[in-house]
């Protein structure tokens, strides 16, 4: 079955500021779609020299009536990749951890961005320049699997 | 008496002028670091930058989301600022021990920032331990991860920080490196003037 969400995403304005505004504005149009099952929209990753570590995000959207979760990822881009988010710990000072899985509520928009949740590749096997694409696949507890492509850029 | 009316006169001035300039959070023209560029070359902070506005993030390359953040927000600054002039953009690693001048190199070649007016600095872990004290950047080690081939790679927790410093070394502003939007900046440099 095929549903119409409208999902209202409002970036923040540092998200906004950091990428040209004409991108922040055509993935927000984008974004507001229909779709069903597991949706990933506007991936994108950051460009790294081989053995150098990049992230990447993307959003993903649950369309089905019932929660799943994101509960691996892999590429055969980095030596490791890893489902992480950056948090602010004591003293003001930034961090990032690993975390296991991810809920994905039904009917709702999960985000992968700078300064948050973001898939951690870590120690890229090649050269990854902006233009370049990787394959990255994700697996959901009840949707199975899915590969994305996921572009590099600044 | 004369005397007294010039004296006055020129005390009004300073108040004057003080009141127009942005009053400093600290004043680095005391120190003097010793670092190295990404192309090797020896740099001195801050004397080599005197009359030059300086913006000044700090970052680590093993760091791809909250570090890449701030790296682009410096590059950003320069390339929407209508009139640069001659401020210079500095990005000055926390984790000199990984951070060489050629990692540092790579690492600005991939946001094209190898190039001036940017410049990428490491230098010896004690000189970069008093630099990062004095500017209150701090690190602590967070997670590790053993690799298949041995290697232990470590993370760390840090300061999210961009400085803005004027020409005359003087710390103007200190923003959330990664969280402060990019105008904001801008419009703080121009008001240092050319
Ligand atoms: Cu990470």
């Amino acid at each position: 079955m095929k549903k119409l969400i409208t999902l209202l995403i409002t970036l923040p304005s540092f998200l906004i500021t950091l990428n040209s505004c004409g991108e922040a504005d055509e993935q927000q149009q984008e974004w507001s779609v229909s779709g069903e099952g597991i949706s990933i929209e506007g991936a994108w990753a950051r460009p790294a020299s081989e053995g150098r570590m990049s992230a990447a995000y993307f959003l993903i959207t649950n369309f089905e009536d019932e929660d799943d979760r994101l509960i691996g990822v892999r590429s055969d881009v980095a030596r490791m990749v890893e489902i992480h988010e950056s948090y602010e710990g004591e003293n003001d000072m930034m961090g990032m951890r690993e975390v296991p899985e991810i809920e994905l509520p039904a009917n709702e928009t999960v985000r992968f961005e700078q300064g948050g949740l973001h898939i951690m590749l870590i120690q890229a096997t090649r050269q990854l320049a902006e233009g370049d694409t990787f394959e990255l696949t994700l697996e959901f507890e009840n949707s199975g699997e899915q590969t994305i492509e996921v572009p590099i850029r600044n | 008496m004369r005397f007294t009316i010039i004296t006055s006169l020129i005390i009004l001035a300073a108040i004057l002028l003080s009141a127009c300039s942005e009053p400093a959070l600290d004043d680095y023209s005391d120190v003097s670091y010793e670092l190295i560029d990404q192309n090797g070359e020896t740099v001195t902070f801050p004397d080599d930058f005197e009359g030059s506005p300086l913006v000044v993030g700090f970052i680590y390359t093993h760091c791809p989301d909250i570090c890449s953040f701030i790296t682009a927000n410096v590059g950003k600054v320069y390339n929407e600022m209508d009139n640069p002039g001659d401020t210079k953009f500095l990005l000055v690693t926390f984790d000199p021990d990984r951070d060489t001048p050629e990692v540092l190199k790579s690492y600005a070649a991939a946001f094209e920032m190898d190039r001036e007016p940017f410049r990428f600095l490491t230098g010896d872990p004690d000189t970069i331990d008093d630099f990062m004290r004095r500017v209150s950047v701090r690190t602590q080690e967070s997670y590790t991860r053993d690799m298949d081939d041995g290697e232990r790679l470590y993370f760390l927790s840090h300061s999210d920080k961009i400085l803005l410093i004027d020409q005359n070394s003087r710390l103007i502003f200190d923003y959330g490196g990664s969280m402060t939007p990019v105008n904001i900046i801008i419009e703080d440099l121009e008001k240092l003037g050319p």
